[in-house]
């Protein structure tokens, strides 16, 4: 067992996500950062779809009341156990009454706990992810409180000796400045030249309304092209016949301010989406905080693949190096 | 023309048409109907909605480009008159300018077009009815298509099975409200809705369904297979009720008894186009025979 | 003897000196504060975090206004400490 001594901020049971229920309107949930998510359930061993704790800006007090591998990975939230720094990207192991804390957040947002065997919480449809929106999923719909008891299970796969760490170069970096790639397309025929021009080339600074549903941006307006609205739609001009919304698509409500919509998000609805961000770039939507800025570069649906295959690829040199013995960097 | 779209590298989303109507919607449904049935490697969701459908697939195991002319084929080869829906009548007791819709919508005046009236009121106006009732009364005299699920989970959209100039039309608020209660029944563009929870929301709101359409607790027994009630294609009947009847089956709701009074219908899109009022009226005799 | 303490964001977000609009400020500068008492509110993802003084003393200064936006570990008050 774990025990919550306190929360942080908004720390929730996160997995792979609720998938293949999008038609009921179900979204898929899961952590935000899956490239970090899967290193780190990979680095105790764990089934890759294993339940870990997502924990977002201010980390929680922990207090282990048995012995366990665990691994920390995502944005830098410095954590300590017992009071000392540890690393992250690495397994650790720690012992019964041993407490995890965090310092401040210096880099990125969001941190991935894994403990080997998972976080067990009950699956519902499929899935152990919190969505708190409905409440439902993680442990009792909700982020942890304190006084929590999380039970650790045993989604298990692999032995992996304490120390095992990820090499430098598959660890990334996170800064205050991000370059996000979309496809751009669904509804963008909606937005006049102009706009479309303006909103690759302005930088985007992410509000404080910013969470697991979505990322909304302040920049400048952006204006759509004039119509007589369409039979049903709406009358607003960024409205639309309500149409499906993919997971990490914008949309720009009544011009004013852009949306990502992320884990969390609505499935569909009556705004025109303009652009996706492809699904490697959605990792990194996961580790950007709100006063940070964003610049949205348009790649073909090509290179979106080749970036997704590129991931794909570390994720599997991090494999060989964990459990191949190929390289793998082991601490003294 | 349909648009087909890439959404990033894991969406495709098909446009069929700019405007909603019943032939459009009957398409999307035929067309993710059949590809359901193909059993395509790779695809993860299939999501029919209003006037376009999208598919989640892995990109993995299916390229974007293969899955697109897949799509396009269908388009080109399924017709809505090849296509038979397998669906349900329901009756959906709504209970109209109830006290907690009024006093939520009350709340938000400032984001409202007309901030003197109530959301019924405003409606029934910009409709040209002469009186809430009248309005109330065309929303309940026809049945629904449920044409579209999503925004939460559950929450279904529907369309009247009207003519285009009997069907209501009217805007969503100028800005969102920050709440909605759960349960309320709603209506934006042409489409009436109910919220399966508390939450967010932009449409007109008009009164409170009695029963679910979402339960987590899966205690009653409309809900013993899934956390959500309506499916796309089903035909939903909106009732009119009194406060007494809304506390009776909220009774059985607490008690988890409740079961929603459904009819199964086979149908073909042919049926509801060339005669919406007959087949309305055949729906509505089946459900309460 | 003094002792300048700076209290720090946790978090990014949106710095409150009161806990809403028709409210007092929490503390003024120039107040006496307990360990624990709250100095402030810092708003992100829709949640509201509170802004602790981590010992007794006195708020000497706030160094940023009612409403700004603040960087995790950005500092916002100047707290002078009680000697012990």
């Amino acid at each position: 067992m774990i025990k919550v001594i306190s929360p942080g901020l908004q720390t929730t049971v996160q997995d792979g996500g609720r998938i293949g229920f999008y038609e009921v309107g179900m979204p898929p949930s899961g952590a935000m950062d899956k490239y970090s998510y899967t290193v780190s359930n990979l680095l105790v061993g764990n089934n890759e779809n294993a339940a870990t704790l997502e924990i977002t800006y201010l980390g929680p007090v922990l207090e282990f009341q048995e012995d366990a591998l665990i691994a920390l990975t995502g944005g830098e939230i410095p954590p300590k156990i017992n009071g000392e720094a540890v690393p992250m990207w690495e397994a650790l192991s720690v012992k019964a009454g041993d407490r995890l804390s965090f310092d401040f957040v210096k880099q990125g947002a969001r941190v991935y706990l894994a403990v080997a065997g998972g976080i067990d919480v009950p699956v519902i449809m499929g899935s152990r992810s919190t969505y708190t929106l409905c409440g439902i999923g993680g442990l009792e719909g909700r982020p942890l409180q304190a006084n929590d008891q999380l039970v650790i299970g045993a989604d298990r796969l692999h032995s992996v000796q304490a120390g095992a760490r990820v090499a430098d170069e598959l660890i990334p970096l996170f800064s205050k400045k991000h370059e996000i790639r979309v496809v751009l397309g669904l509804c963008s025929y909606r937005l006049t030249e102009e706009s479309k021009e303006r909103f690759f080339s302005i930088d985007w600074s992410v509000t404080p309304e910013a969470n697991r549903v979505g990322y909304r941006f302040k920049g400048e307006r952006l204006n759509f092209v004039e119509r007589e609205q369409p039979f049903g739609a709406g009358s607003n001009p960024s409205n639309v016949v309500d149409l499906g919304y993919p997971i990490g698509s914008i949309q720009v409500p009544d011009g004013v301010e852009p949306i990502a919509l992320l884990n969390d998000a609505v499935t569909g609805g009556g705004y025109a989406t303009i652009a996706t961000i492809i699904s490697t770039d959605l990792n990194k939507m996961g580790q950007i905080k709100t006063n940070e800025t964003v610049k949205f570069v348009s790649v073909s649906i090509e290179e979106a693949l080749a970036a997704r295959k590129e991931e794909k690829d570390k994720l599997n040199a991090i494999k060989e190096q964990l459990y191949l013995g190929t390289g793998g960097v082991i601490n003294e | 023309m349909a648009r087909y779209e890439y959404g990033g590298d894991e969406f495709i989303f098909v446009e069929l048409s700019e405007e909603m109507g019943l032939e459009v919607n009957f398409q999307a449904m035929a067309i993710t109907e059949k590809l359901k049935e193909e059993e395509l490697p790779g695809i993860v969701d299939i999501c029919p909605s209003n006037a376009s459908y999208m598919v989640r697939f892995n990109p993995d195991e299916i390229h974007p480009d293969v899955l697109i002319a897949k799509l396009q084929h269908l388009e080109e080869t399924v017709s809505i008159d090849d296509i038979e829906i397998s669906s349900r009548i329901v009756d959906v007791p709504i209970l109209f300018d109830d006290p907690w819709t009024n006093e939520a919508l009350m709340r938000f005046r400032d984001r409202h077009q007309d901030p003197n009236s109530t959301d019924l009121e405003y409606a029934a106006h910009i409709n040209g009815f002469d009186s809430k009732e009248e309005l109330i009364k065309a929303i309940t005299d026809s049945p629904y298509l449920v044409s579209m699920i999503g925004f939460v989970p559950g929450l279904p959209w529907c369309y009247q099975m009207v003519p285009r100039e009997r069907q209501i039309e009217v805007p969503k608020y100028v800005r969102p409200r920050t709440y909605t209660p759960e349960r309320a029944f709603g209506f934006g563009g042409a489409f009436a809705v109910i919220y399966p929870v508390e939450g967010a929301g932009g449409y007109q709101l008009f009164g409170t369904a009695a029963a679910p359409i979402f339960e987590k607790e899966q205690r009653s027994p409309d809900f013993k297979d899934s956390l959500t009630f309506p499916r796309q294609g089903d035909i939903f009947r909106y009732r009119s009720i009194e406060m007494d009847e809304y506390e009776k089956i909220r009774e059985t709701v607490e008690k988890g008894t409740f079961r929603y009074l459904t009819k199964d219908i086979t149908f073909k899109p042919k049926n509801v186009l060339d005669d919406p009022k007959g087949f309305s009226e055949d729906v509505l005799g089946r459900l309460y025979a | 003897m003094s002792n300048h303490q700076k209290i720090l964001a946790a978090i990014p977000g949106i710095f409150f000196r009161k806990p809403s609009p028709e409210e007092a400020d929490y503390v003024n500068e120039g107040d006496v504060v307990n360990e624990g008492d709250t100095i402030g509110l810092i708003e992100v993802m829709k949640t509201f975090y509170e802004v602790k003084a981590e010992s007794a003393g006195v708020i000497e200064s706030f160094l940023i206004s009612n409403e700004e936006i603040v960087e995790a570990g950005q500092e916002l008050a100047v707290l002078n400490g009680q000697s012990k």
